[in-house]
């Protein structure tokens, strides 16, 4: 009864593409694959679709990675005041330890001895919490885990 | 829908939504720029997403392909009509960083019509019905799969031409 509505010498077109991706009746299915049954064009233009289909859907079009994307979220008004902020305080701490080291060399009684001492145990405290940082800081940036939420 | 829901449903579609904004602007790193814009606009404002009115999908696709052809207004202030857009092509560094098997399919896909492009990549990568595919190009549902038949015909004709 399709075939009568539909005669074989017409090409079924733009239904493959219908067929292959699964929005056809029931009835247009059917007279899809009697069609390609028959005829060996539509037969070739079908597995010449379905090829290129699945070519597209295993190419990449898009070599952003969906870490980039996550990070990129995040507000800019939110990020450039997160900035700022910081900057503020890194700066603000570095006066006030340039200040106190001042005061420290040139104010105090203690003898150059001493404050070489001083100097020494704080130096080593600052050079030990820098290289604790830097490490987790790197960690931080290649822990894949990083945004696994417990 | 909630901000954490949103914000992990954007991850899934950043490269999607990234495809598809390259075959509108011809150029990756302008796309991404136009996917981060859109991200951050509807990160400020998440009550523009009605859910009554349809799926998130098609709704923040729609956004991106908005916002990209603004951004082609933007540069032809004369006017363009984005159905007939020829495309640039890909740039050198676009070249360069795409694999070798996907870089025929790339170059095809840039001799096509701009909608053809699109409705490529909305179906055969996104995987779209057709039902979302003519909500994202505003286009009647009846139509998607004539227009998709007729890319994807062109496709394969530029493929086999130039392999």
């Amino acid at each position: 009864m399709v075939n009568e509505k539909r005669p074989l010498e017409k090409h079924v077109g733009e239904l493959l593409s219908g067929f292959i991706d699964g929005e056809l009746t029931q009835q247009q299915r059917q007279w899809v694959t009697l069609h390609c049954d028959e005829c060996d064009e539509c037969r070739q233009d079908l597995a010449r679709l379905q090829a290129l289909r699945e070519r597209i859907g295993n190419a990449r079009l898009s070599e952003v990675g969906e870490d980039q994307w996550r990070e990129n979220m995040n507000d800019p008004i939110v990020q450039s005041s997160r900035s700022i902020g910081w900057l503020l305080i890194i700066a603000g701490m570095l006066v006030i330890a340039g200040i106190g080291l001042f005061a420290f060399i040139f104010g105090s009684d203690l003898s150059i001895g001493e404050k070489l001492l001083m100097i020494a145990v704080y130096g080593g405290l600052a050079s030990l919490f820098f290289s604790v940082l830097r490490q987790r800081l790197i960690e931080r940036k290649t822990d894949k885990y990083k945004d696994v939420e417990i | 829908m909630k901000n954490n829901d949103m914000r992990q449903q954007l991850v899934q579609l950043g490269n999607g939504a990234h495809a598809m904004a390259t075959q509108i602007l011809g150029n990756t790193d302008d796309a991404a720029d136009a996917v981060h814009d859109v991200f951050a606009k509807v990160l400020r404002k998440p009550h523009v997403y009605n859910a009554d009115k349809g799926p998130f999908t098609p709704w923040f696709l729609r956004v991106v392909r908005n916002h990209c052809i603004d951004l082609i207004r933007r540069r032809h202030p004369g006017g363009v009509d984005v159905e007939t857009l020829s495309d640039p092509g890909p740039g050198p560094q676009t070249s360069l960083e795409i694999a070798q098997r996907d870089q025929a399919l790339q170059l095809a896909l840039t001799k096509l019509p701009d909608l053809q492009r699109q409705i490529i990549v909305l179906r055969d990568y996104m995987d779209l019905s057709y039902a979302e595919i003519a909500s994202v190009l505003n286009i009647a549902q009846g139509t998607v799969m004539s227009r998709l038949h007729r890319a994807r015909m062109a496709l394969k004709e530029e493929l086999d031409r130039h392999g």
